[in-house]
């Protein structure tokens, strides 16, 4: 049994397996938000270390699809978290309590996405300027015409 | 051992302000931020209460630059975020759109790849090693270091043409042949390195005044370090063994007999014998594959133009600071859809204000300077 498998046995998931050589990825599993933290906990519990935070945007379906990578140390095992939220106003729970080295991607895909991560102790930018209006990685961003708003 | 553990709960710092405290604003040009990085600490005298890292200041969008390029045009931008190694990050490019439309890459394009990756990771941490000693004071080792990287540079910028950016590779294989004259360049710097690793060693890892500023100093304890994502030889200071190249192996990197070093105290003297250790290492890679070097086409026939099939894809490698992960999604059209740079040094500075509460200003510089930081990659 693959440590995926083992820490998500009492969520009664079952991961869909993806061909590995193909996509880099061992598993993926779509879940409910609010299934995101008892699982993340088990995660942790298992030694599993997080990769990163992220988002994709769709403007066909009208669907945020929120990511969340996973792998481990010991074994290579790389697991990909799947939430969709609409992508009007996407609101994702915050994992910042178990793993703390998560606060600063959900700030960088707060600000990129303009999603909302409930429960983050810190709700600032990270990277853009601190006078930005605009989520430049939804993809009905237009670049905004040249303006100068300050000497920075 | 991981059973046991539960979660720790995270607090966002805010501590009472006193009368005689003060903030401090290190930064964003400060030699020992290495990079445009502004920390604003809250100081009691010299000891730092909080540490607060602030980014951006050299971001430029680079996964919305991506969204914007062929799939063969974001190529020369991997070497504009981590500068220190463009060829690690040339290789998970090449690697993950290879893997996307199964391009096949000829034995020999292998080898060069990981000849001149290896070359690379040993430039940076000599670079690193002379940067770090500085931040403790110490002159004489960084004009040694600079020494040897300069042959280093020499020997890649004949084969690639450029001295820092490389964009030497190609999907599919290699931009040149290696020539007699590269190998013996390279030979030669191997025999040079093997007797010059054990005078760095005599000149600074027994020197009481840089073994009194690293010890125990930034110790990051085992359980803290998958909670922060850490890896590279901030992970391995830490005692995990775990690299890239070993636990996913890509490349011809199964074929090669290297270890991976490891350290258990977790404290800056730890990272810093990681990354001199992991010099040894490469030279050891570099040998055999000097020594095994296969004939052959350096480059297999792929399309003009690139549509890599609807779907989505991973690669990770280990660059000198740690794992890069880069994760795809094509549509099947000419430009990619979605592209997410997971960069080493970004998860790595993350735990600095952790480590960094406590500790005495000084110690901090040493702190930020044994995580190796290459700024550009984090603000991307």
């Amino acid at each position: 049994m693959s440590l995926i498998e083992t820490a998500l046995n009492k969520h009664s998931l079952s991961p869909e397996p993806l061909e590995y050589s193909a996509t880099g990825l061992h598993a993926k599993i779509v879940i409910k938000g609010d299934q995101l933290k008892p699982i993340c906990r088990s995660l942790y519990s298992a030694g599993f270390f997080l990769e990163t935070v992220t988002a994709v945007d769709n403007l066909s379906t009208e669907i945020m699809q929120g990511l969340w990578f996973f792998n481990h140390y010991k074994e290579s095992s790389r697991l990909m978290i799947v939430i969709e939220a609409s992508r009007k106003n996407p609101v994702f729970p915050s994992i910042g309590v178990l793993y703390p080295g998560a606060i600063w991607h959900e700030r960088e895909a707060a600000e990129f996405f303009g999603i909302t991560y409930e429960g983050s102790k810190d709700q600032r930018g990270l990277l853009l300027p601190e006078d930005v209006n605009f989520h430049p990685l939804r993809k009905d961003f237009k670049r905004p015409e040249h303006q100068i708003t300050g000497i920075h | 051992m991981f059973e046991s553990q539960t979660a720790p709960t995270y607090h966002l710092e805010t501590v009472e302000e006193q009368e005689n405290d003060f903030i401090l604003n290190l930064g964003p040009q400060h030699p020992g931020t290495h990079g445009v990085l502004r920390v604003i600490l809250h100081m009691d005298g010299e000891y730092i209460l909080t540490a607060d890292p602030v980014l951006g200041y050299g971001h430029r969008m680079q996964e919305k630059i991506a969204e914007n390029m062929t799939w063969s045009q974001v190529l020369p931008y991997m070497a504009r975020m981590d500068y220190l190694s463009a060829l690690s990050y040339n290789q998970a490019w090449v690697c993950l759109v290879e893997k996307m439309c199964e391009y096949e890459v000829p034995r020999r394009a292998e080898y060069i790849r990981v000849l001149t990756t290896e070359l690379n990771r040993i430039s940076s941490h000599l670079l690193w090693f002379g940067a770090f000693l500085l931040d403790l004071g110490a002159f004489t080792p960084f004009l040694h270091a600079f020494e040897d990287r300069e042959t280093l540079l020499d020997l890649l910028e004949s084969l690639t043409g450029s001295r820092l950016t490389y964009c030497f590779f190609r999907f599919g294989g290699v931009g040149a042949d290696v020539d007699a004259a590269f190998l013996r360049g390279a030979q030669d710097f191997v025999k040079q390195m093997h007797t010059k690793l054990p005078r760095y060693h005599e000149l600074v890892t027994g020197n009481v005044i840089f073994r009194e500023r690293t010890r125990d100093v930034g110790v990051i304890l085992p359980f803290d370090t998958w909670g922060y994502g850490l890896s590279g030889p901030v992970l391995r200071g830490s005692g995990e063994q775990y690299d890239v190249r070993t636990s996913e192996p890509y490349s011809i990197y199964p074929e090669l007999d290297f270890n991976v070093p490891v350290e258990q105290s977790g404290d800056c003297l730890a990272r810093y014998l990681v990354r001199l250790n992991e010099i040894d290492e490469s030279l050891k890679i570099i040998e055999q594959t000097l020594a095994n070097m296969p004939e052959g086409p350096i480059k297999s026939k792929v399309p003009k133009i690139i549509k890599p099939p609807e779907g989505e894809a991973s690669m990770a490698v280990e660059t000198p600071r740690g794992e890069l992960m880069i994760y795809a999604v094509s549509d099947g059209g000419k430009v990619p859809y979605r592209v997410k740079y997971r960069v080493p040094s970004f998860a790595n500075l993350s735990i600095f204000s952790k480590m960094a509460r406590g500790q005495l200003l000084a110690d901090a510089l040493a702190i930020l300077g044994s995580l190796d930081l290459v700024i550009p990659e984090i603000d991307r």
